[in-house]
């Protein structure tokens, strides 16, 4: 079958054939994300008037972000004010964890699927209590390509990129970038062994994102948790650009 | 990737403007992938006839457009 147009000759780098139908035309002008766009902004809206804060985290694979939530959770020190929704392919080993640390979870195995989206987050809160929940984490699955395009009912976004990924990823990765409200370079505590440069990695984000918010920090050694825990509380204000 | 699931959204709006343009058929459709939606247009173009196959846009032609900015967007199409 013709690989890009589906007309069921066989493959040619020359797209030779026409396509001559009488046909007319119809404008549609119709975004292919504006459903989730719809859903993510409702999902919000109703988290906001329960007095949820939800706090989206996306990034790759082993970024550290079930362990900077784990230590997040931790310094907290509050009982039942957190929920956190688990996105992974499989298994529920993350939301085992984010019980261990005292939080409310559910896990949600995306099974092939990428990216959590608005859609699944609203169904998976099904399953969750949030009476007296203050603050809901949304932990994306893995992945620092798929899930910039689709919103998930959070009211910040936070990308992690960790030390030992490379200093490049903004450059390779920047539609997660773009929409990002924190820019998390985490593992700080690996910097000296691995050839990371804080300065070049934040000036290639901010090419993309310009005046993005940036911490750095340890989740293992506490490094810039205070920082990080600010900008939980309080919002956006708190994080300085490194 | 999520490419065919974004051929299936593809196809579901398409078919409501189909229907609402009182058409039988789609034999050809525009759709501008902005530079930031994190979509592999090579790979949209390869789901695109497995998804379409079937439906009212079986054998349609898809083109993609490049675009800038974070949207996917289905520009216009031509049905019979």
């Amino acid at each position: 079958m013709c690989g890009i147009c589906g007309c069921g000759e066989p493959p040619s780098p020359r797209h030779t054939h026409t396509h001559e139908h009488e046909s007319r035309r119809v404008a549609v002008e119709e975004s292919l994300l504006a459903e989730n766009d719809r859903s993510a902004r409702a999902l919000a809206a109703s988290l906001r008037a329960r007095g949820i804060d939800a706090i989206g985290l996306v990034g790759g694979p082993g970024a550290g972000k079930t362990t900077l939530l784990e230590a997040t959770l931790a310094r907290l020190g509050e009982p039942g004010a957190d929920a956190v929704v688990e996105g992974d392919c499989a298994s529920d080993l993350d939301a085992a964890r984010m019980r261990r640390a005292g939080a409310r979870v559910t896990q949600v195995e995306t099974g092939s699927l990428c990216h959590l989206d608005a859609h699944l987050v609203g169904h998976a809160l099904d399953a969750l209590d949030l009476t007296a929940v203050r603050r809901l984490w949304i932990e994306n699955v893995g992945n620092l390509v798929c899930p910039a395009a689709f919103a998930c009912g959070e009211a910040r976004r936070v990308v992690l990129i960790s030390s030992a990924e490379g200093d490049d990823k903004p450059e390779k990765y920047p539609a997660i970038l773009a929409g990002a409200d924190l820019l998390v370079l985490s593992k700080s505590d690996l910097i000296p062994h691995v050839d990371f440069d804080v300065t070049r990695c934040l000036e290639r984000a901010h090419q993309v994102a310009p005046g993005l918010p940036a911490l750095v920090l340890s989740a293992r050694t506490g490094e810039g948790m205070a920082a990080w825990l600010s900008w939980v509380h309080d919002g956006p204000a708190a994080a300085q650009v490194t | 990737m999520h490419e065919a699931k974004l051929c299936l959204r593809l196809l579901a709006v398409a078919d409501v403007h189909r229907v609402r343009a009182g058409a039988d058929r789609i034999t050809a459709l525009r759709l501008e992938v902005g530079d930031l939606s994190g979509v592999s247009p090579e790979a949209l173009a390869r789901a695109f006839p497995i998804c379409a196959a079937g439906s009212a846009a079986d054998g349609a032609l898809l083109r993609i457009e490049h675009a800038a900015g974070r949207d996917l967007r289905l520009a216009d199409m031509e049905v019979i």
